[in-house]
Protein backbone atom coordinates (compact mmCIF):
# COMPACT_ATOMS: atom_id res chain seq x y z
CA UNK A 1 0.00 0.00 0.00
CA UNK A 2 1.23 3.54 -1.01
CA UNK A 3 1.73 5.85 1.71
CA UNK A 4 -1.41 8.40 -0.02
CA UNK A 5 -4.31 5.58 0.12
CA UNK A 6 -3.37 5.05 4.13
CA UNK A 7 -4.02 9.08 4.46
CA UNK A 8 -7.55 9.10 4.45
CA UNK A 9 -7.47 6.09 7.21
CA UNK A 10 -4.95 7.92 9.31
CA UNK A 11 -6.94 10.61 9.44
CA UNK A 12 -10.18 9.13 10.12
CA UNK A 13 -8.10 7.54 13.35
CA UNK A 14 -6.96 10.43 14.75
CA UNK A 15 -10.80 11.83 14.41
CA UNK A 16 -11.93 9.28 16.38
CA UNK A 17 -8.72 8.42 18.67
CA UNK A 18 -9.72 12.90 19.57
CA UNK A 19 -13.17 12.00 20.08
CA UNK A 20 -12.29 8.99 22.38
CA UNK A 21 -9.91 11.37 24.43
CA UNK A 22 -11.66 14.20 24.51
CA UNK A 23 -14.82 12.47 26.21
CA UNK A 24 -12.23 11.05 28.86
CA UNK A 25 -9.80 14.24 29.60
CA UNK A 26 -13.90 15.74 30.43
CA UNK A 27 -14.36 12.76 32.95
CA UNK A 28 -10.86 13.19 34.47
CA UNK A 29 -11.66 16.97 34.66
CA UNK A 30 -8.52 18.01 33.35
CA UNK A 31 -8.03 21.78 33.46
CA UNK A 32 -10.20 23.58 30.28
CA UNK A 33 -7.47 25.29 28.83
CA UNK A 34 -5.32 21.81 28.39
CA UNK A 35 -8.49 20.37 26.26
CA UNK A 36 -6.83 21.44 22.74
CA UNK A 37 -3.49 20.02 23.79
CA UNK A 38 -4.91 16.32 24.90
CA UNK A 39 -7.23 16.21 21.69
CA UNK A 40 -3.87 17.08 19.36
CA UNK A 41 -1.78 14.48 21.33
CA UNK A 42 -4.09 11.76 21.10
CA UNK A 43 -4.49 12.15 17.38
CA UNK A 44 -0.89 12.38 16.78
CA UNK A 45 0.20 9.12 19.29
CA UNK A 46 -2.70 7.02 18.06
CA UNK A 47 -2.81 8.22 14.46
CA UNK A 48 1.95 7.34 14.63
CA UNK A 49 0.40 3.58 16.12
CA UNK A 50 -1.94 2.59 13.36
CA UNK A 51 0.55 3.75 10.77
CA UNK A 52 3.12 1.33 12.39
CA UNK A 53 0.44 -1.64 12.75
CA UNK A 54 0.13 -0.79 8.67
CA UNK A 55 3.67 -1.19 8.39
CA UNK A 56 3.18 -4.48 9.81
CA UNK A 57 4.68 -3.71 13.23
CA UNK A 58 3.31 -5.52 16.43
CA UNK A 59 0.94 -4.07 18.48
CA UNK A 60 3.18 -3.69 21.57
CA UNK A 61 6.08 -2.01 19.67
CA UNK A 62 3.91 0.53 18.00
CA UNK A 63 1.86 1.30 21.18
CA UNK A 64 5.45 2.56 22.58
CA UNK A 65 6.59 4.51 19.26
CA UNK A 66 3.46 6.20 19.90
CA UNK A 67 3.42 6.37 23.39
CA UNK A 68 6.73 7.73 23.50
CA UNK A 69 5.95 10.78 21.04
CA UNK A 70 2.94 11.44 23.43
CA UNK A 71 5.48 11.17 26.09
CA UNK A 72 7.99 13.93 24.40
CA UNK A 73 4.97 16.01 23.04
CA UNK A 74 3.71 16.16 26.47
CA UNK A 75 6.61 17.73 28.01
CA UNK A 76 6.83 20.49 25.09
CA UNK A 77 2.78 21.02 25.73
CA UNK A 78 3.26 20.88 29.45
CA UNK A 79 5.30 23.92 28.78
CA UNK A 80 3.22 25.80 26.78
CA UNK A 81 -0.09 24.99 28.83
CA UNK A 82 1.88 25.54 32.28
CA UNK A 83 0.42 22.40 33.75
CA UNK A 84 1.83 18.82 34.29
CA UNK A 85 2.95 17.00 31.63
CA UNK A 86 0.56 13.46 33.03
CA UNK A 87 -2.25 15.99 32.72
CA UNK A 88 -1.59 15.44 28.89
CA UNK A 89 0.27 12.28 28.55
CA UNK A 90 -2.29 10.22 30.13
CA UNK A 91 -5.94 11.52 28.65
CA UNK A 92 -4.22 11.33 25.41
CA UNK A 93 -2.62 7.67 26.03
CA UNK A 94 -6.30 6.39 27.22
CA UNK A 95 -7.21 5.39 23.77
CA UNK A 96 -4.16 3.08 23.66
CA UNK A 97 -4.76 1.58 26.51
CA UNK A 98 -6.45 -2.29 25.96
CA UNK A 99 -9.35 -2.18 27.96
CA UNK A 100 -11.16 -4.46 25.61
CA UNK A 101 -8.47 -6.84 25.96
CA UNK A 102 -8.67 -6.79 29.27
CA UNK A 103 -12.43 -7.51 29.95
CA UNK A 104 -12.27 -10.24 27.45
CA UNK A 105 -9.36 -12.34 29.31
CA UNK A 106 -11.73 -12.26 32.09
CA UNK A 107 -14.98 -13.13 30.13
CA UNK A 108 -12.57 -16.34 28.98
CA UNK A 109 -11.74 -16.83 32.80
CA UNK A 110 -15.35 -16.70 33.45
CA UNK A 111 -16.42 -18.73 31.02
CA UNK A 112 -13.63 -21.64 31.53
CA UNK A 113 -15.82 -23.74 33.97
CA UNK A 114 -19.08 -23.62 32.34
CA UNK A 115 -17.38 -24.94 28.92
CA UNK A 116 -17.16 -28.73 27.24
CA UNK A 117 -13.56 -30.24 27.82
CA UNK A 118 -13.10 -29.89 24.23
CA UNK A 119 -12.85 -26.51 24.11
CA UNK A 120 -11.16 -25.40 27.47
CA UNK A 121 -8.11 -25.47 26.48
CA UNK A 122 -8.58 -22.87 23.54
CA UNK A 123 -10.38 -20.72 26.04
CA UNK A 124 -7.24 -20.96 28.15
CA UNK A 125 -4.81 -20.25 25.74
CA UNK A 126 -6.98 -17.47 24.27
CA UNK A 127 -6.84 -16.04 28.04
CA UNK A 128 -2.67 -16.19 28.49
CA UNK A 129 -2.58 -14.69 25.38
CA UNK A 130 -5.27 -11.43 25.78
CA UNK A 131 -3.49 -11.21 29.47
CA UNK A 132 0.14 -10.99 28.41
CA UNK A 133 -0.62 -9.07 25.20
CA UNK A 134 -2.81 -6.22 27.96
CA UNK A 135 0.40 -6.43 30.19
CA UNK A 136 3.19 -6.07 27.56
CA UNK A 137 0.73 -3.10 25.54
CA UNK A 138 0.47 -1.31 29.21
CA UNK A 139 3.59 -1.72 29.77
CA UNK A 140 4.97 -0.16 26.37
CA UNK A 141 2.72 2.45 26.92
CA UNK A 142 4.05 3.28 30.61
CA UNK A 143 8.05 3.33 29.06
CA UNK A 144 6.73 5.63 26.54
CA UNK A 145 5.19 8.28 28.61
CA UNK A 146 7.73 7.95 31.30
CA UNK A 147 10.29 8.06 28.80
CA UNK A 148 11.34 11.81 28.63
CA UNK A 149 11.89 11.25 32.72
CA UNK A 150 13.02 8.05 32.13
CA UNK A 151 16.43 9.42 30.10
CA UNK A 152 16.65 13.00 30.94
CA UNK A 153 16.08 12.98 34.69
CA UNK A 154 18.11 10.51 36.34
CA UNK A 155 18.46 10.89 39.87
CA UNK A 156 21.61 9.97 42.40
CA UNK A 157 19.70 8.62 45.65
CA UNK A 158 20.50 10.76 48.39
CA UNK A 159 23.35 10.31 50.59
CA UNK B 1 34.16 29.25 51.78
CA UNK B 2 33.33 29.42 55.76
CA UNK B 3 30.88 31.97 55.35
CA UNK B 4 28.89 30.13 52.11
CA UNK B 5 28.02 27.44 53.90
CA UNK B 6 26.74 29.37 56.83
CA UNK B 7 24.35 31.21 54.90
CA UNK B 8 23.75 28.11 52.53
CA UNK B 9 22.05 26.52 55.80
CA UNK B 10 18.29 27.15 56.71
CA UNK B 11 17.23 28.58 60.08
CA UNK B 12 15.88 26.09 61.91
CA UNK B 13 11.55 25.97 61.99
CA UNK B 14 9.62 27.07 64.64
CA UNK B 15 8.01 24.42 66.61
CA UNK B 16 4.74 25.87 65.12
CA UNK B 17 5.86 25.98 61.58
CA UNK B 18 7.49 22.88 61.60
CA UNK B 19 4.18 21.46 62.04
CA UNK B 20 2.31 23.21 59.54
CA UNK B 21 4.96 22.38 56.77
CA UNK B 22 4.24 18.76 57.85
CA UNK B 23 0.58 19.36 57.76
CA UNK B 24 0.28 21.19 54.52
CA UNK B 25 3.15 18.72 52.61
CA UNK B 26 0.63 16.07 53.56
CA UNK B 27 -2.42 17.81 52.82
CA UNK B 28 -0.97 18.41 49.46
CA UNK B 29 0.48 14.45 48.94
CA UNK B 30 -2.97 13.31 50.04
CA UNK B 31 -4.71 15.58 47.13
CA UNK B 32 -2.48 14.27 44.34
CA UNK B 33 -2.69 10.30 45.85
CA UNK B 34 -6.58 10.58 45.70
CA UNK B 35 -6.84 12.40 41.74
CA UNK B 36 -4.73 10.16 40.41
CA UNK B 37 -1.13 11.04 40.45
CA UNK B 38 1.87 8.73 40.47
CA UNK B 39 3.90 7.86 43.24
CA UNK B 40 6.95 9.20 42.46
CA UNK B 41 5.26 12.53 41.58
CA UNK B 42 3.84 12.85 45.08
CA UNK B 43 7.33 12.17 46.28
CA UNK B 44 8.46 15.15 44.51
CA UNK B 45 5.77 17.56 45.28
CA UNK B 46 5.65 17.00 48.82
CA UNK B 47 9.97 17.16 48.88
CA UNK B 48 9.86 20.19 47.02
CA UNK B 49 6.58 21.81 48.94
CA UNK B 50 8.35 21.20 52.56
CA UNK B 51 11.92 22.01 51.77
CA UNK B 52 10.73 25.18 50.10
CA UNK B 53 8.89 26.20 53.20
CA UNK B 54 11.58 25.85 55.24
CA UNK B 55 12.75 22.22 56.32
CA UNK B 56 16.05 20.21 55.86
CA UNK B 57 14.60 17.50 54.51
CA UNK B 58 11.72 15.64 53.84
CA UNK B 59 11.52 11.72 53.87
CA UNK B 60 8.22 10.20 51.96
CA UNK B 61 6.63 6.83 51.82
CA UNK B 62 3.77 6.61 49.60
CA UNK B 63 1.54 3.45 50.42
CA UNK B 64 -1.46 2.90 48.45
CA UNK B 65 -3.85 4.47 51.25
CA UNK B 66 -1.62 5.93 53.48
CA UNK B 67 0.92 8.84 53.16
CA UNK B 68 3.81 9.01 55.64
CA UNK B 69 6.32 11.84 56.06
CA UNK B 70 8.97 12.96 58.40
CA UNK B 71 10.29 16.65 58.33
CA UNK B 72 13.39 17.83 59.24
CA UNK B 73 14.92 21.00 60.68
CA UNK B 74 18.23 21.95 62.22
CA UNK B 75 17.58 19.56 65.60
CA UNK B 76 14.28 19.27 65.07
CA UNK B 77 11.74 16.63 63.61
CA UNK B 78 8.48 15.44 63.03
CA UNK B 79 6.63 12.46 61.61
CA UNK B 80 2.95 12.53 60.73
CA UNK B 81 0.88 10.01 58.71
CA UNK B 82 -2.13 10.18 57.11
CA UNK B 83 -4.71 8.02 55.91
CA UNK B 84 -5.75 8.82 52.30
CA UNK B 85 -9.24 7.26 50.92
CA UNK B 86 -10.89 7.49 47.49
CA UNK B 87 -9.85 6.96 44.27
CA UNK B 88 -10.74 9.72 41.79
CA UNK B 89 -9.54 11.33 38.99
CA UNK B 90 -9.07 15.29 39.00
CA UNK B 91 -6.40 16.19 36.67
CA UNK B 92 -7.24 20.03 37.64
CA UNK B 93 -6.14 19.36 41.17
CA UNK B 94 -3.25 17.80 40.28
CA UNK B 95 -2.25 20.37 38.20
CA UNK B 96 -3.75 22.89 40.56
CA UNK B 97 -0.99 21.11 43.23
CA UNK B 98 1.85 21.38 41.18
CA UNK B 99 1.77 24.98 40.20
CA UNK B 100 1.38 25.68 43.79
CA UNK B 101 4.80 23.93 44.44
CA UNK B 102 6.67 25.76 42.06
CA UNK B 103 5.09 28.98 43.21
CA UNK B 104 5.93 28.29 47.08
CA UNK B 105 9.49 27.24 45.80
CA UNK B 106 9.54 30.58 43.52
CA UNK B 107 9.04 31.96 47.24
CA UNK B 108 5.40 33.70 46.19
CA UNK B 109 3.88 31.85 48.99
CA UNK B 110 4.79 30.86 52.68
CA UNK B 111 2.67 28.40 54.93
CA UNK B 112 -0.51 30.64 55.19
CA UNK B 113 -0.54 31.31 51.87
CA UNK B 114 -0.24 27.64 51.24
CA UNK B 115 -2.83 25.93 53.41
CA UNK B 116 -5.31 29.28 51.80
CA UNK B 117 -4.55 28.11 48.48
CA UNK B 118 -4.85 24.36 49.76
CA UNK B 119 -8.29 24.91 50.82
CA UNK B 120 -9.56 26.52 47.78
CA UNK B 121 -7.72 23.55 45.46
CA UNK B 122 -9.71 20.84 47.54
CA UNK B 123 -12.88 22.22 46.68
CA UNK B 124 -11.92 22.21 42.96
CA UNK B 125 -15.12 20.12 41.23
CA UNK B 126 -15.66 19.38 37.76
CA UNK B 127 -15.60 22.09 34.98
CA UNK B 128 -17.57 20.28 32.83
CA UNK B 129 -21.16 20.14 32.75
CA UNK B 130 -23.22 16.36 33.93
CA UNK B 131 -24.73 16.29 30.65
CA UNK B 132 -21.93 17.38 28.72
CA UNK B 133 -19.80 14.56 30.33
CA UNK B 134 -22.62 12.39 29.52
CA UNK B 135 -22.76 13.02 25.61
CA UNK B 136 -18.74 13.13 25.27
CA UNK B 137 -18.55 10.25 27.09
CA UNK B 138 -21.10 8.21 25.12
CA UNK B 139 -19.24 9.98 21.92
CA UNK B 140 -15.96 8.17 22.91
CA UNK B 141 -16.87 5.01 23.07
CA UNK B 142 -18.56 5.13 19.89
CA UNK B 143 -15.55 6.77 18.37
CA UNK B 144 -13.41 3.41 19.96
CA UNK B 145 -16.33 1.46 18.19
CA UNK B 146 -14.80 2.92 14.70
CA UNK B 147 -11.80 2.64 15.74
CA UNK B 148 -12.21 -1.26 16.31
CA UNK B 149 -13.75 -1.24 12.54
CA UNK B 150 -17.76 -0.98 13.48
CA UNK B 151 -20.27 0.42 10.78
CA UNK B 152 -22.78 3.41 11.72
CA UNK B 153 -25.10 1.37 13.23
CA UNK B 154 -22.69 0.20 15.87
CA UNK B 155 -21.16 3.58 16.42
CA UNK B 156 -25.44 4.50 16.82
CA UNK B 157 -25.96 1.90 19.58
CA UNK B 158 -22.60 2.00 21.56
CA UNK B 159 -23.24 5.75 21.47
CA UNK B 160 -26.64 5.51 23.41
CA UNK B 161 -25.85 2.60 25.52
CA UNK B 162 -22.34 4.22 26.46
CA UNK B 163 -24.42 7.42 27.07
CA UNK B 164 -26.92 5.76 29.17
CA UNK B 165 -24.38 3.96 31.50
CA UNK B 166 -22.77 6.67 32.01
CA UNK B 167 -25.68 8.49 33.63
CA UNK B 168 -25.96 4.80 35.85
CA UNK B 169 -22.61 5.39 37.02
CA UNK B 170 -23.30 8.94 37.89
CA UNK B 171 -25.97 8.18 39.75
CA UNK B 172 -24.56 5.11 41.83
CA UNK B 173 -21.38 7.08 42.22
CA UNK B 174 -23.64 9.80 44.11
CA UNK B 175 -24.89 7.63 46.32
CA UNK B 176 -21.15 6.37 47.38
CA UNK B 177 -22.08 2.88 46.39
CA UNK B 178 -18.59 0.42 46.47
CA UNK B 179 -16.74 0.30 43.27
CA UNK B 180 -16.79 -2.50 41.76
CA UNK B 181 -20.86 -2.84 41.86
CA UNK B 182 -21.25 0.09 40.09
CA UNK B 183 -18.88 -1.09 37.40
CA UNK B 184 -20.91 -4.38 37.72
CA UNK B 185 -24.02 -2.53 37.41
CA UNK B 186 -23.26 -0.33 34.74
CA UNK B 187 -21.36 -2.52 32.66
CA UNK B 188 -24.65 -4.96 32.59
CA UNK B 189 -26.60 -1.74 31.93
CA UNK B 190 -24.36 -0.85 28.73
CA UNK B 191 -24.50 -4.84 27.93
CA UNK B 192 -27.69 -5.09 27.89
CA UNK B 193 -28.00 -1.75 25.65
CA UNK B 194 -24.90 -3.09 23.29
CA UNK B 195 -27.09 -5.88 22.67
CA UNK B 196 -29.75 -4.62 20.85
CA UNK B 197 -27.58 -4.03 17.69
CA UNK B 198 -27.44 -8.12 17.57
CA UNK B 199 -31.29 -8.66 18.89
CA UNK B 200 -32.77 -5.94 16.43
CA UNK B 201 -29.96 -7.36 14.03
CA UNK B 202 -29.39 -3.67 13.43
CA UNK B 203 -25.33 -4.63 12.22
CA UNK B 204 -22.92 -7.57 10.84
CA UNK B 205 -20.87 -7.23 13.82
CA UNK B 206 -23.01 -6.55 16.92
CA UNK B 207 -20.08 -7.83 19.07
CA UNK B 208 -18.29 -4.51 18.54
CA UNK B 209 -21.36 -2.84 20.26
CA UNK B 210 -20.82 -4.86 23.02
CA UNK B 211 -16.83 -4.31 23.76
CA UNK B 212 -16.88 -0.64 23.17
CA UNK B 213 -19.74 0.43 24.74
CA UNK B 214 -18.25 -0.71 28.45
CA UNK B 215 -14.66 1.43 27.32
CA UNK B 216 -16.22 4.15 29.70
CA UNK B 217 -15.35 1.67 32.48
CA UNK B 218 -11.97 0.74 32.02
CA UNK B 219 -9.67 2.28 34.75
CA UNK B 220 -7.05 3.57 32.43
CA UNK B 221 -5.24 6.00 34.94
CA UNK B 222 -5.12 3.03 37.68
CA UNK B 223 -3.58 0.47 34.99
CA UNK B 224 -0.85 3.44 33.30
CA UNK B 225 -0.31 4.34 36.84
CA UNK B 226 0.74 0.84 37.77
CA UNK B 227 2.59 0.22 35.69
CA UNK B 228 4.76 3.34 36.03
CA UNK B 229 4.66 3.04 39.42
CA UNK B 230 6.01 -0.35 38.59
CA UNK B 231 8.58 0.82 36.55
CA UNK B 232 10.24 3.59 38.64
CA UNK B 233 10.61 1.14 41.59
CA UNK B 234 7.28 2.22 43.77
CA UNK B 235 6.55 -1.73 44.14
CA UNK B 236 3.50 -1.47 46.55
CA UNK B 237 1.91 1.39 44.78
CA UNK B 238 2.32 -0.58 41.70
CA UNK B 239 0.93 -3.53 42.77
CA UNK B 240 -2.25 -2.38 44.58
CA UNK B 241 -3.05 -0.50 41.42
CA UNK B 242 -2.58 -3.26 39.39
CA UNK B 243 -4.97 -5.34 41.40
CA UNK B 244 -7.41 -2.76 41.12
CA UNK B 245 -7.20 -2.19 37.63
CA UNK B 246 -7.71 -5.91 37.38
CA UNK B 247 -11.17 -6.53 39.74
CA UNK B 248 -12.35 -3.31 37.73
CA UNK B 249 -11.67 -5.15 34.43
CA UNK B 250 -13.28 -8.29 36.07
CA UNK B 251 -15.93 -6.46 37.43
CA UNK B 252 -16.50 -5.28 33.85
CA UNK B 253 -16.66 -8.60 32.41
CA UNK B 254 -18.61 -10.14 34.99
CA UNK B 255 -21.60 -7.16 34.44
CA UNK B 256 -21.09 -7.76 30.66
CA UNK B 257 -21.09 -11.62 30.95
CA UNK B 258 -24.46 -11.47 32.93
CA UNK B 259 -26.08 -9.12 29.99
CA UNK B 260 -25.29 -11.46 27.27
CA UNK B 261 -26.34 -14.15 29.28
CA UNK B 262 -29.85 -12.43 29.90
CA UNK B 263 -30.50 -11.38 26.83
CA UNK B 264 -29.30 -14.36 24.54
CA UNK B 265 -26.71 -12.96 22.47
CA UNK B 266 -23.60 -14.74 21.32
CA UNK B 267 -20.59 -13.34 23.66
CA UNK B 268 -17.19 -11.93 22.60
Amino acid sequence: MTGLSLLPLLLEDALWSAVAAIGFSMLFNVPVRTLPGCAILAAVGHMTRSLLLQLDLGVEVATLAGATLIGFIGVLFARRWHAPALVFTVSSAIPMVPGALAFQAMLGLLRLPYADAAARTFILTDVAIDSIKTALILGAIAVGIAAPSLLFVRQRPPA
Amino acid sequence: MQAAKVSAAKPPLSREALRDVIDLSLWAGQLLLQNGSDAERIEETIHRLGTALGCDWMDILVSPNVIAVTTISGEEFRTKIRRVIGLNVNMTIVSAINRLSRRVEDGELDRFGVRQELERISRIGSHYNRWLVVVMVGLACAAFGRLFGGDLPVFAVTFVAAAVAMVVRQELNRLHYNLFLVTIVTAFVAGVLASLAARLQLSQQPQTALAASVLLLVPGVSLINSAEDLIKGHMVTGITRGIIGGLVSLSIALGLALAIQVMGVRGL
